[in-house]
């Protein structure tokens, strides 16, 4: 009898909650077809029962009479497939590489390099004033060898693991993200400076997206990795087939509903991004979110053509969280969530 | 040997995050010694710590760690409370149950903004469905989003909303790999459900609980999409957040070192707290453990 209670109880918070879900969702969906009166005019619900429904929220968007919601919508597209294709492929190359073979740097190295970069870029930029791009770009390209040089000798002190560079790349995400965000701006501001502009562009975005999802792909597709096995590999290595190829027509093949979860993930992290997207473009490249989040304090009361602006970013959205709680409840993701 | 190829495998991941995430914060982190203005250019100073005390001492700094750290703390422990409970009810498979799977991850894949902007919508004081539920227990035109606490509790609840499922997700498939004979056997010897849970169940998900929560706390840190479309901070300043005041600070006072400033006070705030909770969650692991 006891059991029974928890089941009603569980069923009922379960409903409960399953009706907070839709209640927003059906309230955007029914907004959209509102005429102004029937917003004007209170709460409504029901299509057809409180209000007569009408596409003219929809006909004024597309129209472009109210602002251009093309091009927001075509750089928001681009941008997310290109950086999450981009992002899923050096991921799953990275946590391939941290699966099968074993990385080993010496934290000495690591510190090595950080007081070189830093000591570097200071020399350099407050002493010489060498610009900020360039003087990166010498840093790269003298402490960065040197330390892989130094990596290579016999240091003393500790050394790092895989699990240490997994997480490195994870950590990048525990940054609070206006941290790299404003970094990121500045440093973009400045290459714009050295006449090779980043801010606004399509590069310059795909690049710090790519980046902004790297950490998700390695450390979903690193996951996915781990169930593939490895005998597969140990004989077409016998065959003497290159590392490249077994990667690329063996191993990714394989862990495909791994490949696809993650892209869904990374894209819709990056779809939905706002603080990137808000300080590296003005104007050119606008994505989606900056374009709501701007439909916002311009035209705050007409609340069908906010609901239009937003199905249009909550619908392939939508898409994606039904396809991955397929996939999920099909067992197809069973090992990767731990 | 053919361990070379691993340098193919990594190198470019590893430059792009170097070059992307950690030279900007070399750059920030010496922009934050000086004062730097866009607007009107000054030429950069180096003012030493200075950045750092003017921030220290202002109140709106304060103001904006309190905010955040009651939004985040409060929607947390909300999330993890319902979000639990409710991975439980689908745990055992309560009717309905394939159907609500699809659509409890629904929140978390929505664009903060867009949440907001349904937010503002639906809580409208006036025009809005929640005046029309209040109003039904004779409260009407509530400023749900003039007044500072109501609009605390109002993001607060979009908070918990949002990403109730994240909690939901991960504790489910904690759930689903417990080991089955622990609860035939405590079936067996005919234990109540309460005491199956208090003794064997929560106890067994406190590391994944804790890092559940450990994640939704750093990732609550962090939010701006929400509140800049809500409140815009307002009124006054009395729900800016860290983020928010980050970017008020750089993009209307075109500040920069102060911003960089800022920005790295806020990573110490994140370690700060993060530490903390680390360390009186792995007490408390350690205390069910015995």
């Amino acid at each position: 009898m006891r059991r029974e209670s928890f089941r009603k109880a569980g069923f009922l918070l379960s409903m409960f909650w399953l009706l907070l879900c839709i209640f927003p969702l059906w309230w955007v969906l029914v907004t959209a077809f509102k005429p102004p009166l029937a917003v004007s005019g209170g709460a409504t619900y029901l299509p057809f029962w409180d209000f007569q429904p009408s596409l003219h929220a929809f006909r004024d968007a597309f129209s472009g009479i109210r602002g251009d919601f093309w091009g927001p919508i075509s750089s928001s597209i681009f941008i997310s497939i290109v950086s999450t294709g981009l992002a899923v492929l050096l991921g799953s190359m990275a946590a391939y590489a941290l699966i099968r073979f074993k990385f080993s740097i010496h934290l000495l190295a690591g510190l090595l390099f950080a007081v070189l970069a830093i000591g570097g870029f200071v020399v350099m930029t407050e002493m010489w004033n060498i610009r900020v791009p360039y003087a990166l770009l010498v840093v790269l390209f003298v402490a960065l060898p040197v330390s892989v040089w130094a990596n290579g000798r016999n240091l003393p002190g500790p050394v790092l693991g895989n699990d240490d560079v997994t997480f490195w790349f994870v950590s990048q995400r525990m940054f609070p993200p206006i941290v790299s965000a404003f970094a990121l701006f500045l440093l973009y501001a400045e290459t714009g400076k050295a006449g090779f502009r980043l801010l606004d562009t399509f590069g310059g975005m795909v690049l710090a997206y790519t980046a902004f999802g790297l950490p998700f792909a390695v450390w979903l597709m690193r996951d996915f990795f781990e169930s593939v096995p490895v005998e597969v590999e140990e004989a077409a290595m016998v065959d003497d087939i290159g590392r490249m190829r077994i990667f690329a027509q063996i191993v990714l093949p394989m862990s495909l509903p791994g490949l696809i979860a993650t892209s869904m993930v990374v894209l819709a992290f990056i779809w939905n991004e706002f603080l990137f997207a808000l300080l590296l473009t003005s104007s050119r490249w606008q994505t989606l979110p900056i374009l709501l989040a701007g439909q916002n304090s311009s035209r705050g009361d007409e609340w069908w053509a906010i609901s239009v602006a937003t199905l249009i970013s909550i619908i392939p959205m939508i898409l994606v969280a039904t396809f991955l709680g397929r996939m999920m409840r099909s067992g197809m993701l069973s090992g990767s969530i731990k | 040997m053919n361990d070379r190829v691993k340098h193919i495998f990594i190198w470019p991941a590893f430059l792009l995050v170097l070059v992307i995430t950690l030279f900007p914060l070399i750059y920030a982190l010496t922009v934050s010694f000086q004062t730097v203005r866009i607007v009107p250019p000054t030429p950069a100073r180096f003012v030493g710590f200075d950045n750092y005390a003017d921030i220290l001492a202002n109140a709106r700094f304060w103001g904006a760690i309190a905010t955040t750290a009651t939004i985040v703390i409060i929607s947390v422990l909300a999330q993890y409370a319902i979000g639990f409970s409710v991975a439980l009810a689908l745990h055992h498979n309560v009717p309905g149950a394939s159907l609500f799977r699809v659509t409890f991850l629904l929140p978390m894949f929505l664009a903060p903004v867009c949440v907001a902007l349904i937010a503002k919508m639906i809580f409208h004081p006036v025009l809005g469905p929640a005046n029309e539920l209040f109003s039904m227990f004779g409260l009407e035109n509530l400023p749900f989003l003039t007044d500072p606490n109501f609009a605390i509790a109002v993001l607060i609840a979009i908070e918990t909303w949002q990403w109730t499922p994240f909690v939901v997700l991960l504790m489910l498939a904690g759930l689903q790999n417990l080991p089955a004979e622990v609860f035939e056997a405590a079936r067996v010897d005919n234990i109540s459900a309460w005491r199956r849970f208090r003794d064997i169940t929560f106890p067994m998900l406190l590391p994944l609980s804790a890092a559940v929560i450990f994640i939704r706390l750093i990732e609550g840190f962090k939010i701006i999409d929400t509140v800049f479309i809500l409140t815009g901070g307002g009124p006054g300043t009395s729900t800016e957040t860290l983020t928010l005041f980050a970017y008020n600070e750089g993009f209307k006072k075109f500040n920069i070192g102060m911003t960089s400033a800022l920005s790295f006070l806020f990573l110490i705030v994140v370690i700060v707290f993060g530490t903390l909770y680390l360390a009186g969650a792995r007490k408390l692991t350690q205390r069910y453990a015995q």
